[in-house]
Order: structure tokens, then C-alpha cells, then sequence
């Protein structure tokens, strides 16, 4: 049984109006026309280059305004072929880690990569861009290995901040436990591996071809 | 060069426009790496262009490209 209907499409807000995509392109439409002047006349008056000027770069500003947020999209992850496999586990329910979260709605549907590989606050988010700029140097120029690693340590603050503070994490009786602890915030054990199952499944982790 | 730097910035917009059209990892690729780079060349270019013909006070000539005339000596 799949469900259908407006409820189960997500909020509302999700499907409204790109305003950053939208002043992106009429930016570069406008910039476009003077430059496209530019290039037949071989001149651009010095008003109509400042003009072109600041048009294209305020395009490309709300330009990537619109990449940084939609590259939290899991779709977006998914569209690189050596994430694919990822991609498909996480929708399949195969009882990885990452599939369960997101099969029992525990990380946001649409952000759930971004959710979990971020880390935990603003900064999170700017070194999860800039691994996310290396992984996209590293897909263009084929300057990776596979099966795909984690690059350093997972950040369990991810996890801990939304588990910390919930009543079903603190009864668990190892989550008591002082040397765990201390093992745990030191980042010598993780989360995944001994205790519960691995984020992503290895199959996973060998690359695929393109997204279907 | 005025041509160079208005076909550079017209790459830029079409890799701007990709990305608008369909944001996955291959356009963000484009705009991140062809894009930038040729946005950023095209400016410099503009600059360039507009430092030879004297805008930014650095150079001699007027603003408008034309030479100045040359003062007649008192007799």
C-alpha cells in the first residue's frame, strides 16, 4: 500500500515559491541581454557595464544561495554515481542504520544526509560544505577510491543531538556506563560498528552507475 | 577584449542557467568550477578594459577614452 494525498507530500512551505531561484534567473536574463549587446557592439558604455556587472554577480550570488540550500537535498547527494547505491539503500528499509532513520521519519525526509554528515552546529554546516566542495572536486577530476570511507572520524554529536536528552537513550543501561562514556566523547568508539549496525550497508559503499 | 570578457560572462550565465534548470551534482560541478572561474575572468577582464581607459584615475587619459589635448605653450 503506498499512500497518496496532499498530507503525505510534506508541509506546505516545501512547495512554494524558489524567490532565490527566481531573482537568480532575472538577474541573469537582464545581464544577459547587455552582454549579449556587448558582444555584438564589441563596446559596452560604462553604465551599461556596471550594470552587467552587478546583475551577473547578484545573479550568481542568489545562484548559490540556491546550491547551498538545495545541496542538502538527498536527491541532490544522490545524483553523484558513487553515491547511488547509498541512495537506494537509504529508501530501501534494509535495516542499515541510515534506511532505519529515514524509513521511521527520525531525520528530516528531504536533509536526512545533510542531517547526519553536517555535525552539530553553525559550523557543522560550513565544514559539511566544504567536504561537500572536495567531494565535488574529487567526483569531477575521479580522485577517489572505493569502496568509499568515511574521511575521519563520524561526528557523534550528530547522533547525541537528538539522542542525548530522549528518555529511551538514557535508559539503556551501556549508555550508562562511565567507560562507555568516556570512550564514546573521547571518539574512540563510535555509535555504529560495535554496538549498532553499520550507517550503510558495505554493498553500498562499491559505487553504482548513474541514478536511475 | 571587451568581446572576450562579455562571451566569458555569457559561459557564466549558462552555467548559471543549468544549475536553475536542474540542480544535481553534475550542474553544481559546472557552476562551481566553469562557471566561477569564468565569471571571475570576465570581471577581470572588465577591469582591465576599464583601468586601460582610464576610469579608476590611475591612467593619463579621460574616462571617455579620448586623449586630451595638448596645452599650447604661453609665447
Amino acid at each position: 500500500m503506498n499512500p497518496t494525498g496532499p498530507v503525505f507530500a510534506g508541509p506546505p512551505a516545501a512547495h512554494g515559491i524558489h524567490w532565490v531561484a527566481v531573482l537568480a534567473l532575472l538577474g541573469g536574463a537582464a545581464a544577459a541581454v547587455l552582454l549579449v549587446w556587448g558582444l555584438v557592439r564589441g563596446r559596452l558604455p560604462a553604465s551599461y557595464g556596471a550594470a552587467a556587472v552587478l546583475l551577473t554577480v547578484a545573479a550568481y550570488g542568489f545562484a548559490s544561495l540556491h546550491m547551498l540550500e538545495g545541496s542538502k537535498q538527498v536527491a541532490f547527494c544522490g545524483s553523484c554515481h558513487v553515491m547511488t547505491p547509498i541512495l537506494r539503500s537509504l529508501q530501501s528499509n534494509d535495516g542499515s542504520l541510515a534506511s532505519t532513520h529515514y524509513a521511521r521519519g527520525l531525520v528530516p525526509h528531504d536533509d536526512a544526509c545533510f542531517t547526519c554528515h553536517s555535525g552539530y552546529g553553525i559550523w557543522g554546516g560550513v565544514d559539511a560544505k566544504m567536504a561537500g566542495v572536495m567531494h565535488m572536486v574529487r567526483t569531477a577530476t575521479g580522485w577517489y577510491t572505493l569502496p568509499l570511507t568515511l574521511n575521519g572520524t563520524f561526528d557523534i554529536d550528530s547522533c547525541l543531538n537528538c539522542h542525548a536528552y530522549a528518555t529511551t537513550f538514557r535508559a539503556v543501561e551501556a549508555h550508562q556506563d562511565p567507560d562507555l562514556q568516556k570512550q564514546l566523547l573521547s571518539r574512540q568508539l563510535s555509535c555504529t560498528g560495535a554496538c549498532h549496525p553499520s550507517a550503510h550497508p558495505d554493498s553500498a559503499l562499491g559505487g553504482g552507475g548513474p541514478a536511475s | 577584449m571587451i568581446r572576450l570578457a562579455c562571451f566569458l560572462g555569457l559561459v557564466a550565465l549558462a552555467a548559471l542557467a543549468l544549475l536553475l534548470v536542474r540542480l544535481d551534482g553534475s550542474t553544481a560541478i559546472v557552476f562551481s568550477f566553469v562557471g566561477i572561474p569564468a565569471l571571475g575572468l570576465a570581471l577581470l577582464l572588465y577591469v582591465v578594459v576599464r583601468w586601460r581607459a582610464g576610469a579608476f584615475g590611475f591612467s593619463s587619459a579621460p574616462a571617455n577614452g579620448k586623449r586630451r589635448p595638448t596645452p599650447i605653450p604661453d609665447r
